[in-house]
């Protein structure tokens, strides 16, 4: 490593910081501007007290975390599968990695239209399930009075989506498992079971710690799918973002639903970070 | 490949599960995009027949020909190619030297930066679409190529920076060292020493980038009117297009996806800090 | 070399990228058509290629047309009349965006242009495009919003009921019917984000129970509005409240009965006019209420392509042409030469429909409001909320209305914009 002082560094990383000036700091103070400012004065609260009262307001807030809650326990346990099944490096693994792989390319409103396809009410689903002779009559799935079916489908299309993601950084951490704690392990008699509980996890944290964190932010801005399969059942911030900027056109409490999604974003980040501390520098891979 | 005791017992004591499970995931993936793929070339008049064939009795290219021909499609098309090549190349170029001071240098503020490019991490994309159409117009950028460009190297720009750094710290300083005591200067022993090395790789990190721009959809649809990515397009036009468009226009999407994952498919994890191919 | 290969790629993707970028642009005498009409895929496809692409063949003329949304339209016209060039040299639109942009000063007076020979156009169209004594549209063509039902609905009919003299409670208890004897709920609307069902709601039910849009909005008239929108919800397919656009649904059978726009309904009618009819929008206790729509053709002030642009406008006027934008899109001509057209098939059901809807004896013709300026996109939320609030979420309806009624007042208030009629 060069351990002279010099200037270089900084000017290489000055392009970077200029851009991240430009797109990331003054857009923020634009937006605080936005959600706090109107026409008429400097200071206001009304759009938060318009966002606060807005009949999608209180779904929104909650069905982003549920989404949350829900979807990213799942997507560990699959990915975390995934990812072991993978690092056993049989004949033929590089291909069930490209496989696993494929979503992750996908787009949100790509993978939504994919599952359009399979949940309408005369989609793919009920069409094989009717087939198969276990319906009688088509289900219908994407419903107002079904809460769960629509909950049930955004979570499915969201687990299938994204969970790759979370699978690769999870097979990153793996490999970097050194051998020589399993190799122990079995001289010790260790079983599968307590070789994951006992070593594969706690060796995996960090890369744990990274993916949920990356995984938590990116589904707090899930929208593609939502609408696709949703419209404005199943309200998120990010959606109800949207739908206040491109159908309502009011910019400013489409401003307030992303300040206030990013502040909700930076508690999660700041507890994970706090909780499921790791001296690791895993988290700069994020 | 040499098996480490550990798996091969793993493997041998329950191979068929294994490779059961192994499957089922594998066609857990696979069905939805079969499926759409069927419902692209199934058509139109079978689509809406219920119950609906799951293999169409005959395959018929008419919806893709039909979403292809669609006003706006090809040109949107051509639009999200160009948006992608525009923002690979403007990543690439502003963030591949801070890659490189970060893998190559110790200096104040390193970590201070880290976080920084952590921090970017939690600004939704809605947060910085909204004021960046404002600004755009102002600059006379909203609804161009550019535009649509400049956002997306923002969503994309502090992943090129980790990736390239990660590529770097893969390269030993030492070849380069050795390269400057053979009368190279930084520069030229970056270009003859590193950059080969590491090009797969930043290959790699591209494509990963177009898809990303490929994919993105919120932002895009803020910032453009006429020029139209393709997944804005698609959005702007869902609620009045008939089933075989949507179904076609999802499995056109998708086609770069399956096709570029299984080109970058063994640099998927040293995109992620770690080798795949040790 | 591999890696020779990869950087040789890279850099030919560098230069052409770079290349694309500044490649100059051509400059071509066209015209430039903005149009908040005919945005859906189909329409476009249609009007490019049946109406502008044999007048280009004809003329000599390139037509451009855009088809955008409301707000990046009138953003976009405002933004060209700030920097005071303009780029749009026709644009069409729904009568209710004139207003705005006259006060913007957008809209030029199209009075002393040659006259249009060949047509007569409807009047009381021609009246509706003067403001401010300048005629600041040519009537382009004009739409509603019809029921549309498959023919297997019919027998679900109740006894004694004329579909063309349908009431709300009729059609509540024909869904009820419906959904108890075939064991599925079999009526649908466009209840989604960007579905039209707003408009039934402030411009047909509303009017057609209160006899007002905004006026009447909490009131006991109201109330008996929502009890009887909670009525018929229960007896209607939930997926209403996620469907855009009922073409797809009728097609697939989720649905034998709805209510749309006649140009998102009419692709079922043109793939199967065989298996479905179409007639009035039920009537309620004050009459039958129902959205006249009525788009115009205008021209910016400072256009440059003047003449090319005349030349669009009357081709767009010509009844040959408005009688296949009839036929092609289910968009009614605005010239009696057209209107005079018999028409068959899937649009003589729509033409008969609307039609007899235009002369009902109880009808109520509601105009969309005009003057709510840049807050317009505000108005039609404020009663899918209160649907969403009162019939998908379960609140009080009185509550709810009372809550609703400040929102919409404020808006009023605020815009100064006069209530819609009635």
């Amino acid at each position: 490593m060069d351990c002279r002082r010099t200037a270089l560094p900084y000017f290489l990383l000055a392009p970077t910081l200029i851009f991240l000036l430009f797109f990331f700091v003054v857009p923020l103070f634009q937006v605080i501007g936005l959600a706090f400012s109107s026409e008429h004065s400097i200071f206001t609260l009304r759009h938060f007290n318009r966002m606060f009262g807005d009949i999608y307001y209180q779904d929104a807030v909650i069905n982003t975390l549920k989404m949350a809650v829900i979807i990213i326990p799942i997507q560990l346990v699959v990915a975390f599968l995934s990812a072991l099944i993978i690092n056993k490096r049989f004949k033929g693994s590089t291909l069930f990695l490209y496989i696993y792989a494929i979503p992750l390319g996908i787009s949100e409103l790509g993978a939504g239209l994919i599952w359009l396809s399979i949940f309408t009410e005369k989609g793919y689903l009920n069409s094989i399930l009717y087939q198969l002779g276990i319906l009688k009559e088509a289900v219908i799935y994407l419903s107002y009075q079904s809460p769960q079916w629509i909950m049930t489908a955004i979570v499915i299309t969201e687990v299938w989506r994204a969970t790759p993601l979370v699978m690769i950084i999870l097979l990153s951490g793996l490999q970097m498992i050194a051998k020589d704690y399993l190799e122990a392990a079995d001289i010790f008699g260790a079983n599968w079971w307590q070789k994951v509980w006992l070593i594969i996890l706690p060796l995996l944290k960090p890369s744990i710690q990274s993916a949920l964190i990356i995984r938590t932010l990116l589904a707090f801005q899930v929208f593609g799918p939502i609408i696709v399969l949703a419209g404005r059942l199943f309200p998120v911030m990010a959606s109800e973002s949207f739908f206040w900027y491109t159908l309502i056109r009011n910019e400013h409490v489409a401003a307030t639903y992303a300040l206030l999604l990013m502040v909700i974003s930076m508690i999660i980040t700041w507890s994970y970070l706090v909780f499921l501390k790791t001296k690791d520098e895993q988290v700069g891979v994020l | 490949m040499k098996r480490d005791s550990w798996q091969r017992s793993a493997i041998t004591s329950s191979s068929v599960g294994f490779y059961l499970g192994a499957s089922l995931i594998a066609l857990c993936t696979l069905t939805p995009i079969i499926l759409i793929a069927f419902a692209a070339l199934t058509s139109r008049a079978e689509l809406y027949t219920w119950p609906r064939s799951i293999i169409p009795t005959k395959f018929s290219l008419d919806n893709l020909k039909y979403f292809i021909n669609a006003y706006g499609v090809l040109k949107s098309t051509f639009n999200s190619i160009l948006v992608a090549m525009v923002t690979i190349l403007l990543s690439l170029l502003i963030g591949a030297p801070a890659g490189y001071a970060l893998s190559r240098f110790r200096f104040r503020g390193k970590e201070a930066f880290k976080l920084g490019i952590l921090i970017t991490r939690m600004f939704p994309t809605s947060l910085l679409a909204i004021p960046l159409a404002v600004m755009f117009l102002r600059w006379r950028i909203y609804d161009t190529i550019l535009g649509v460009s400049l956002m997306h190297t923002s969503l994309s720009l502090p992943f090129t920076v980790l990736i390239t750094a990660s590529l770097f710290l893969k390269v030993p300083y030492e070849l380069e060292e050795a390269a400057l005591t053979l009368g190279c200067n930084r520069i030229t022993a970056f270009i003859h020493v590193s950059l080969p090395l590491i090009l797969p790789g930043l290959a790699a990190a591209g494509i990963f980038t177009f898809v990303t721009s490929w994919n993105e959809v919120f932002a895009a649809s803020i910032l453009t009117v006429q020029n139209r990515t393709l997944p804005a397009h698609i959005m702007a036009t869902l609620e009045a297009s008939p089933l075989n468009f949507k179904f076609a226009g999802g499995f056109f999407m998708i086609i770069p996806a399956i096709v570029f994952i299984f080109i970058i498919r063994k640099y998927l994890l040293s995109m992620w800090g770690i080798s795949v191919n040790k | 070399m591999k890696q020779r290969r990869i950087l040789i790629l890279m850099i030919t993707a560098a230069v052409a990228t770079v290349a694309l970028l500044v490649l100059p642009v051509v400059a071509k005498t066209q015209v430039f058509f903005a149009s908040t009409q005919f945005r859906p895929i189909e329409e476009q496809q249609f009007i490019r290629d049946e109406i502008l692409h044999p007048f280009t063949e004809k003329t000599a003329i390139k037509v451009t047309m855009l088809n955008e949304d409301y707000g990046p339209f009138i953003d976009r016209l405002l933004a060209e009349a700030k920097a005071k060039k303009s780029n749009t040299d026709v644009f069409g639109t729904l009568h209710g965006d004139f207003p705005d942009l006259l006060a913007n000063g957008i809209p030029q007076d199209l009075k002393n242009l040659p006259a249009l020979p060949g047509r007569t156009f409807i009047p009381e169209l021609v009246k509706l495009g003067q403001m401010n004594g300048q005629q600041v549209y040519i009537p382009w063509t004009q739409a509603t919003y019809l029921m549309v039902a498959n023919k297997k609905a019919l027998a679900y009919l109740p006894t004694g009921v004329e579909l063309n003299a349908l009431t709300y409670e009729q059609l509540l208890q024909w869904a009820k019917n419906m959904h108890e004897q075939t064991g599925g709920p079999k009526f649908g609307f466009p209840g989604g984000p960007k579905g039209l069902f707003g408009r039934m709601l402030h411009g047909y039910l509303y009017p057609s129970y209160t006899g007002h849009q905004v006026q009447k909005f909490n009131s006991p008239e109201g109330i008996e509005l929502w009890k009887y929108l909670k009525e018929l919800f229960k007896y209607s397919h939930p997926s209403s409240v996620i469907y855009e656009s009922m073409s797809d649904p009728l097609l697939l059978e989720e649905v034998w009965v709805v209510w749309d726009h006649t140009a998102r309904s009419s692709p079922a009618l043109r793939e199967k006019p065989d298996q479905f009819v179409a007639f009035p929008s039920p009537a309620g206790p004050k009459g039958r209420a129902f959205i006249s729509v009525i788009a115009g053709l205008g021209i910016p002030r400072g256009a440059k392509n003047l003449e090319e642009s005349w030349k669009l406008i009357d081709l767009f006027t010509q009844p040959e042409t408005q009688v296949k934008i009839l036929k092609g899109t289910g968009f009614f001509p605005t010239t009696y030469e057209a209107i005079n057209y018999v028409p068959e098939g899937a649009l003589k059901i729509l033409a008969e429909a609307v039609t007899k809807q235009a002369g009902a004896t109880d009808g109520i013709v509601t105009l969309l409001p005009v003057g709510l300026g840049n807050r317009s996109g505000e108005f039609v939320p404020i009663y899918t909320d209160t649907f969403q609030a009162i019939v998908v979420q379960g609140r009080p309806i009185e509550t709810t209305l009372k809550r609703q009624e400040a929102i919409l007042q404020k808006l009023f208030a605020e815009t100064g914009a006069p209530y819609p009629q009635p």
